[in-house]
């Protein structure tokens, strides 16, 4: 109750005695207890004894002695560090090189005017219809007629372009106002500075959005990071996880599982609790909601 | 003096440098460099277990270093397999499931093995004598050898011993028949109004397992799945399947004695061990974690029939993909026997639950006072008696969601089993026409 009354006093004044807002809350409250039950229950089964059994296995509510075995398990099952390591380096290096593409794609797409503008744009934007799967073949071809197989860079040489971010900053660009970069043309800046100086600063919002669906796409990203690699010391997370969620004939560790995935998406959790306003604030001014 | 005893030390360093630095060029090559590929079986604790496994034979044979890789599911094995073969990197062995040696020999993607067996001095036969006869119907195709049983399974019936005498039931005269497990699956079967508090029976149905328990039932019901000496037919649409799921459909919608909805296989083996189900069919390859977990007696028993007694092989074999170069292959065949001699067969065996498919692996004093401590482990093998080859077609993963598709709506009570089986057929004939129009459709 105490919340409704809260949420009564931090209201705007015209909607203080409505009722929908307040309706609108509470189902969001709702929804963000749904949304956690998962969550709630990886971190129960986490530090849940084995000796419990599975009868408990299910439940929400925490044993009384906890116990961090289930995280000794996955630890040495898996060399964690080194997976972290490798999905960074994957995640980092494809965004640093989209960082480049996009932007100049973008720009040419937004501002520069060329034969053919158009259709390439729309033949650009069919890359989002099609499934990764169907290029899984042709990619490892050219990844290993490249030298790339069983590399990182292999891993994250296919998605250097991306159709969805250069979709994104050409829609940034082009609410940029023209007069900015006429401006800046006059004192003499030249196509890179342009960009450099007036449209990346000014799109800041746009790059971080883009940024947030690029790392955790490819931090969950499993099939193609399973193609590529070989080398156990190559494999990223989601792979090195799978290695004890996967099973042919019916059985899992719950417990063992729960402290991997744990510590599989601890990272990507964490970052988005520190810069929670500010995820949401760039997808606000991006337009994306 | 100083100085000169620098100067030797100096010298001295530089001489061993020189030395190790020629040792690889004096020896040649180093060892040969295979990859093996295996999807686990069973858990993670299973994947360190193959590591200490490929450590050991890299240990006793200096000229050869296998790397394990991780490759997934079964079916992610076979997309990563075949992906790496037309990519031109294929790795030198694959534990492959056993009924995908059919499909790969069709699109030659494998080594066929007749040439290795014949250098080592052995014939087919003799070969394929070591290993239980129900194997050789997903090693051999066309009479040459294509695949070496590794880890093989076939589908068991688990009981919650405590659970039966309970409700009044022997668990030492398991069932034998689907109506006297129907009949058990009722008595097991605990309710709270409208609210089932614990499930008479539980038959998982996911991708991959759907298939193999259809096979299971279609066969105890006297049917077959796929024609076994032809890639280009199934049997969908049959009075034998539609028997089959007809009964599994009649245990959820009819009987309510099975929960309702397409259960993938932990799901089933997470509600035996904590007692929600009183009686589940799941594969032997489950045995060892059952073991470990059930805090409860339990018994394993044949799968009952309603015309025969019949089951399908599952789990996977050993098999070299086509396009390995020489030594490589030669070493893939030195790992290969390595893994499936009746040591190593019957570690594996004991590890994960699977039946070793090496019958000299029972005669290991290992594993002859383990079937002392743990008779459970012997039904399955008692059980090859009866047993036939998994499904094997052109195709088969296509063809066999052809039919979970909709065999999973029937569970979800969205669909009647004939139509169910109508549909896949239908949709079975449309994935198996490019093959049939290349063989039994194309007339002279």
């Amino acid at each position: 109750m105490k919340l409704i009354e809260r949420l009564y006093k931090d209201a705007p004044l015209a909607t203080r005695n409505e009722i929908t807002p307040k309706l609108g809350f509470l189902l969001t409250v709702l929804l963000a207890l749904v949304w956690l039950i998962p969550f709630l229950w990886m971190g129960v089964a986490t530090l849940r004894p084995s000796s419990d059994g599975i009868n408990l296995m299910a439940e929400l509510i925490p044993s009384l002695k906890p116990t961090l075995d289930n995280i000794r398990d996955a630890w040495e099952i898996g060399d964690f560090p080194r997976y972290f390591l490798n999905t960074t380096i994957i995640c980092t290096g494809i965004l640093l090189v989209q960082f480049v593409t996009i932007t100049l794609a973008g720009f040419a797409f937004a501002r520069l005017d060329f034969a053919g503008k158009t259709p390439i744009f729309y033949l650009f934007l069919m890359q989002l219809m099609l499934v990764p799967v169907l290029l899984i073949v042709p990619n490892l071809s050219l990844v290993v007629q490249l030298g790339l197989y069983d590399t990182l860079a292999g891993v994250m040489m296919p998605f250097f372009a991306s159709a969805f971010g250069t979709f994104l900053m050409r829609q940034a660009f082009e609410a940029i106002p023209t007069e900015l970069e006429d401006a800046a043309l006059i004192d003499g800046a030249s196509l890179i500075q342009r960009i450099r100086h007036i449209y990346v600063p000014l799109s800041l919002p746009s790059f971080s959005a883009f940024a947030i669906i690029s790392v955790t796409s490819h931090w969950n990203d499993f099939l193609w990071p399973l193609m590529v690699i070989n080398s156990p010391d190559k494999r990223p997370l989601t792979v090195g996880l799978s290695v004890f969620t996967k099973t042919a004939e019916g059985t899992q560790d719950w417990g063992t599982i729960a402290a991997g995935t744990l510590m599989v998406i601890a990272p990507l959790l964490i970052t988005f609790l520190i810069f929670q306003k500010r995820f949401i604030s760039s997808f606000v001014t991006s337009g994306i909601k | 003096m100083l100085f000169s005893r620098r100067l030797m030390l100096g010298l001295a360093m530089a001489g061993s440098m020189a030395g190790a630095l020629a040792v690889p060029a004096l020896a040649g090559e180093g060892p040969t460099e295979i990859d093996l590929f295996f999807p686990v079986p069973v858990d993670g604790k299973l994947a360190r277990d193959m590591g200490t496994l490929i450590k050991e034979f890299n240990d006793g044979h200096p000229d050869i270093k296998a790397t394990a890789v991780y490759t997934g599911s079964y079916d992610d094995t076979l997309i990563k397999t075949r992906a790496s073969i037309k990519a031109g990197k294929p790795p030198a062995a694959v534990i492959m499931s056993a009924n995908f040696l059919l499909d790969m020999q069709i699109e030659n993607e494998l080594t066929n093995l007749d040439s290795l067996i014949a250098a080592d001095g052995s014939t087919k036969d003799q070969f394929l004598g070591q290993f239980f006869p129900a194997l050789s119907g997903n090693a051999v195709i066309n009479r040459s050898v294509y695949g070496v049983p590794f880890q093989n399974s076939t589908p068991l019936l688990y009981i919650n011993a405590d659970k039966a005498k309970e409700a009044g039931l022997d668990a030492s005269k398991p069932p034998q028949t689907w109506a006297e497990l129907t009949d058990w699956a009722k008595k097991l079967t605990k309710r709270e109004g409208d609210k089932v508090t614990q499930w008479g029976i539980a038959i998982p149905c996911a991708y991959d397992y759907c298939g193999w328990m259809m096979e299971t039932l279609t066969m105890s019901n006297g049917g077959r799945y796929y024609n076994e000496e032809f890639g280009g037919e199934v049997y969908y649409d049959t009075p034998s399947m539609l028997g089959a799921l007809s009964w599994w459909n009649d245990l959820i919608a009819k009987h309510k004695v099975h929960p309702p909805g397409a259960t993938p296989g932990p799901a089933v083996s997470t509600s035996f061990i904590s007692g929600n189900a009183a009686m589940m069919m799941l594969s032997t390859g489950s045995l060892t974690y059952v073991r470990e977990n059930a805090k409860f007696a339990y018994k394993v028993a044949f799968i009952p029939r309603n015309v025969r007694n019949a089951v399908p092989i599952g789990g996977a074999s050993l098999i070299i993909p086509a396009g390995v170069e020489a030594d490589k292959q030669k070493a893939a065949w030195t790992l290969i026997k390595w893994m499936t001699s009746p040591e190593k067969s019957a570690w594996w065996s004991r590890a994960t639950g699977y039946f070793a498919p090496n019958m000299a692996a029972y005669k290991t004093p290992d594993m002859v006072d383990f079937l002392s401590k743990n008779p459970d482990a012997k039904t399955a093998v008692e059980q090859l008696d009866v047993a036939k080859p998994w499904f094997a077609t052109y195709k088969t993963v296509p063809v066999r969601k052809n039919l979970e598709d909709e065999v999973m709506l029937v569970l979800n009570g969205k669909k009647q089993p004939k139509d169910a089986l109508v549909a896949a057929q239908k949709a079975a004939d449309e994935t198996l026409k490019p093959y049939n129009a290349e063989t039994s459709l194309k007339l002279p």
